[in-house]
């Protein structure tokens, strides 16, 4: 396992930190952090440290979005809501029933746009993305299924060491393999810093995370969300008979996806009106005039002071993990010096550990069969455009006569070496272009009025411009399956001479 | 989130008013058996979902009213604003001067292209006075010649305007023996279309209702006014706010979503029955008291039965002995006794309401093989009580109920077609033989599948 060198710090020995301070920093800066005391047992392998270190490797491998905002998937490109730019419409504020607040904050400076008597509409109350809920207990997963995520990802993500998946999904055991998993982990990344990012408090509104790019090219591993195993039954780590369903089920949960699909682009448009309705009307509310309008958090931070307390905390456990972080980084060393010493001390791998082979995940049978026939396939492929190769190359050194020798053979050499290096940089950049803007991360959404061009910032309609395109690539690429789809029905059709087959009605 | 309904021809717009108003009257009621500040979040809710308001006036329904000649409309227009307590919209109505002859066709092709940019304006209009819309009622008749054929048409352009929003059409199945000669005709040409442009069909059937006013209420002379007010409680028992989960307390906020989510997630499966109990007359309600665990064991005989309302249950009908094939195999001929359900839903509102004991429902042997009963069955409690019942059950069901019915229809088409009677009339407006063998195809297949689960 490799770790990060750093030149031994000359002052170590003046106001340095002791080992028990240190470790409470990364603690601290880690998301359910143990305390110093449990990271001394775990180098011995203690029992009762385990469940910690399993909850902790938890929290950091599969980060829920207890604290910290929610990001949501793109909007549907339109271009009703767009937001910077369009000069904005009057839109009639009602007064709403029993939910609305009258808008008592300090005095809003600006050019006088400022309205101090409007009413909210109750409905931003869904708007606040900050807020604090910690996940409910029925929602997150049992200690069985925390561990079991945790060895699939450390697999996944090329842990070397085979005892972690040998370890007992109860959490009883395996402290001290916990304890190299996590500083394995450490070394390979700036983890905590990647924590922090994906956990910070944010005051504007945030234009959503597009994740259109990775879905098209099959996704990395994403953090599985709570819900999401808190649904995993006990594991089933073979398929056996395969029961087989019922069609018509899966029909029916296509059609719920379909409904809450069609769900969640309501709550979102209705979303992106109320955010419209909020920037305009806090025009001139904003201290920065750059800015010029509040944002939800902000507006909600004036409309309910118990909620800024909130906010306030939330702020002042984001600055108590930075520090932790900041702390942690400059003695570090300490810690690694002393995790030197930890895998000293574990038993020496058995002949029978060393000799097992990698776990791999296990191919239901009929799969392996298919799997054998690609292979096969794969490996006549080889041989094919080997021999072709083999021909080619044959030929074109009968061609050019030989290995050629002087300047003249080197000069079009080169000249082929450039011509294949332009082609491959030209294949890669339309490979990127193809990935799509690379998503920008942290900006603030801000509506503008006219047309004033800012020097800093994004203009919605960049942002909307690509993701327009690969709506359009998408579509057609969806197009093209139900077209493949349709020929091989007919096919199927037809191939029982007849058979009347009855489509079902379409969309 | 709220809901735009559009209101249909001669029906729906007589029933659509009669709706509107027992929302608004049940949302303003003093007898909601709940504290103030629940009754208060109770009538914001519905509010919000169905009316609109402005500035120094009484409530705005979110309808839209649309038919071929101006009586009907003017008639609904009137009664509302008479009431003082809500109103149409003044420029939410859209008739012509002349009506379409019962003409389905006409309807379709005639009618609908060319009113279609005004009444989609109007539609938008509506729309766009939402915050947020879940979706649209649709409130027509199937047998018709404006309901059907322009409701037809329009659900497809709603389907092709607003592809992300709901569609419900509210269809009233004709009296089995109605006075118009094609309403059969009418009937399976608005059925096919709307299967395939509405994600939902919630069927009133003329014919029940008017046995639960002649037995139930105790009317003498039934008017299509208690008709429609039986519909219209209804339609408020499943509609009304209800609570979002266990424990939370905080109204739906979706409930057109949740409910077709719950029930019609399939393509093949939509049509909705529904069924209500109890249903009395104001003078007796003051007089009688229920227990939960009597109304659900009539509410689930009556599904099971395929009952329509709660006299005259067959009680001799029992879900079929796990093992043994179901009973619904069988061919339409015999009698289809127990009624196989694919997913059910249950709304209860009333006192005591987290007593009631739903475990009958969750009967395997009530749904199909291929949908478990966690996820087949759903219920909805709500403290606040309906329209003045103490304790009241809906049940919304995707099941068998409708297929004795839509087969006598098709039948009966099918007979007529058989022998071409009529077709000139629709041949005459651009539908064509092959579009009545479509309908007839889709329709078969509707059958089938339903016998088939």
């Amino acid at each position: 396992m490799g770790r990060r060198r750093r030149r031994v710090d000359s002052e170590a020995g003046a106001g340095a930190w002791t080992l028990p301070e240190v470790i409470a920093a990364l603690s601290r800066s880690l998301p359910a952090g143990p305390s110093p005391e449990i990271f001394r047992r775990a180098k011995f392998d203690r029992p009762e440290a385990a469940p910690a270190l399993w909850r902790l490797l938890f929290q950091v491998l599969a980060p829920l979005p207890a604290y910290g905002p929610s990001t949501l998937p793109a909007p549907a490109a339109d271009p009703a809501h767009t937001v910077a730019l369009t000069p904005p419409t009057f839109v009639r504020l009602r007064p709403r029933g029993s939910g609305h607040v009258l808008l008592q904050g300090p005095a809003c400076r600006g050019s006088g746009t400022a309205h101090p008597g409007r009413h909210w509409p109750c409905s931003t109350l869904r708007l606040h993305p900050w807020r604090l809920h910690p996940l409910p207990p029925h929602r997150s997963p049992g200690s069985e299924a925390q561990a079991r995520l945790v060895k699939a990802v450390l697999r996944s993500q090329g842990y070397p060491r085979p005892v972690l998946a040998q370890l007992p999904e109860d959490g009883s055991q395996g402290s001290r393999e916990l304890l190299l998993a996590l500083s394995w982990l450490l070394a390979r990344e700036p983890l905590i810093e990647r924590l922090l990012v994906q956990a910070r408090v944010q005051l504007g509104d945030q234009v959503p995370e597009f994740k259109g790019a990775e879905w098209t090219r099959g996704c990395p591993l994403l953090p599985l969300q709570g819900e999401a195993l808190a649904s995993c039954g006990p594991p089933t780590s073979h398929m056996g008979a395969q029961v087989p369903t019922d069609l018509r089920y899966v029909q029916w949960l296509m059609g719920k996806l379909w409904f809450r699909w069609r769900h969640l682009i309501s709550s979102q448009q209705e979303q992106c009106a109320l955010l419209g309705k909020i920037h305009l009307y806090t025009r001139g509310c904003h201290s920065d005039q750059d800015l010029g309008h509040l944002s939800v958090t902000e507006t909600e931070m004036l409309r309910d002071p118990e909620g800024g307390q909130q906010l306030l905390r939330a702020l002042g456990w984001e600055n108590a993990r930075l520090k932790a972080a900041l702390e942690w980084r400059r003695w570090e060393l300490v810690f690694w010096r002393w995790m030197d010493t930890v895998p000293g001390i574990c038993p020496p791998d058995g002949p029978a550990a060393a000799s097992q082979p990698p776990v791999l995940p296990r191919i239901p049978e009929p799969g392996l069969g298919e799997l054998e026939r690609v292979a096969q396939e794969m490996q006549a492929l080889h041989e094919e455009l080997q021999e072709a190769t083999a021909t080619r190359r044959v030929a074109w050194e009968a061609q050019v006569g030989g290995p050629g020798r002087g300047p003249q053979w080197s000069a079009v050499r080169r000249a082929s070496q450039e011509a294949v290096e332009q082609e491959l940089a030209a294949l890669r950049r339309s490979w990127e272009q193809g990935r799509g803007p690379a998503p920008p991360q942290g900006h603030r959404l801000v509506r503008r009025e006219g047309s004033s061009a800012r020097a800093h910032g994004l203009r919605a309609a960049e942002l909307t411009g690509p993701l327009r395109e690969q709506e359009a690539r998408l579509q057609a690429a969806l197009r093209q399956l139900q077209g493949q789809c349709q020929q091989e029905l007919a096919r199927l059709a037809a191939a029982l001479p007849g058979l009347i087959c009855i489509l079902p009605p379409g969309r | 989130m709220s809901i735009v309904t559009v209101q249909l021809g001669q029906c729906g717009n007589q029933i659509g008013f009669e709706v509107f108003d027992t929302l608004f009257s049940d949302s303003h009621s003093s007898q909601g058996l709940c504290s103030k500040k629940e009754n208060e979040a109770y009538q914001a809710s519905c509010k919000e979902r169905f009316f609109r308001e402005e500035e120094n006036g009484v409530p705005i329904a979110r309808a839209v009213l649309v038919d071929m000649e101006p009586k009907v409309i003017n008639q609904t227009l009137s009664k509302a604003a008479r009431s003082g307590q809500w109103k149409y919209g003044e420029h939410a109505c859209f008739c012509q001067k002349q009506g379409s002859g019962n003409n389905w066709a006409y309807g379709y092709s005639v009618h609908g292209p060319r009113n279609e940019e005004s009444i989609m304006n109007l539609i938008q209009k509506e729309v766009e006075k939402c915050d947020s819309l879940s979706g649209f009622f649709i409130i027509m008749s199937i047998a018709g010649g404006t309901g059907s054929g322009l409701g037809a048409f329009i659900t497809q352009n709603l389907q092709d305007q607003y592809s992300n929003s709901l569609r419900m059409n509210q269809i009233i199945w004709p009296y089995g023996t109605g006075e118009v000669i094609v309403q059969n005709y009418n009937s399976i040409l608005t059925l096919s279309h709307l299967y395939r442009s509405s994600d939902a069909l919630l069927v009133h059937e003329n014919d029940a209702v008017h046995k639960i006013c002649a037995k139930l209420m105790n009317i003498k002379q039934i008017s299509f006014s208690d008709i429609n007010q039986v519909l219209a409680h209804q339609l408020g028992s499943v509609f009304q706010p209800t609570y979002s989960e266990e424990g939370s307390f905080h109204y739906r906020r979706n409930p057109l979503g949740d409910l077709m989510e719950n029930l019609v997630p399939h393509p093949e499966f939509k049509m909705l029955g529904i069924r209500n109990i109890p249903q009395m007359s104001e003078n007796s309600l003051a007089y009688s008291t229920f227990t939960w665990a009597g109304l659900l064991k009539h509410l689930r005989q009556m599904l099971i039965s395929n009952a329509k309302m709660e006299e005259g249950i067959d009680w001799q009908v029992r879900p079929p002995i796990s093992g043994l094939p179901a009973l619904g195999k069988m061919s339409l001929k015999k009698e289809l006794r127990f009624n196989t359900s694919i997913a059910n839903l249950v709304i209860l509102r009333g006192k005591e309401v987290q007593s009631a004991d739903l475990e009958g429902f969750k009967d395997p042997a009530l749904y199909t093989s291929w949908l478990e009963p966690d996820t087949a069955f759903n219920v909805w409690k709500t403290q606040r009580a309906f329209n003045r019942y103490e304790k009241s059950a809906a049940l919304v069901s995707n099941s068998q109920f409708l297929i004795r019915p839509l087969d006598m229809i098709v039948g009966k088409a099918w007979n007529m077609f058989a022998s071409k009677a009529y077709i000139h009339q629709y041949t005459k407006f651009g539908i064509e033989e092959e579009d009545f063998l479509d309908s007839f195809t889709l329709l078969e297949q509707v059958v089938s599948s339903y016998s088939n689960i």
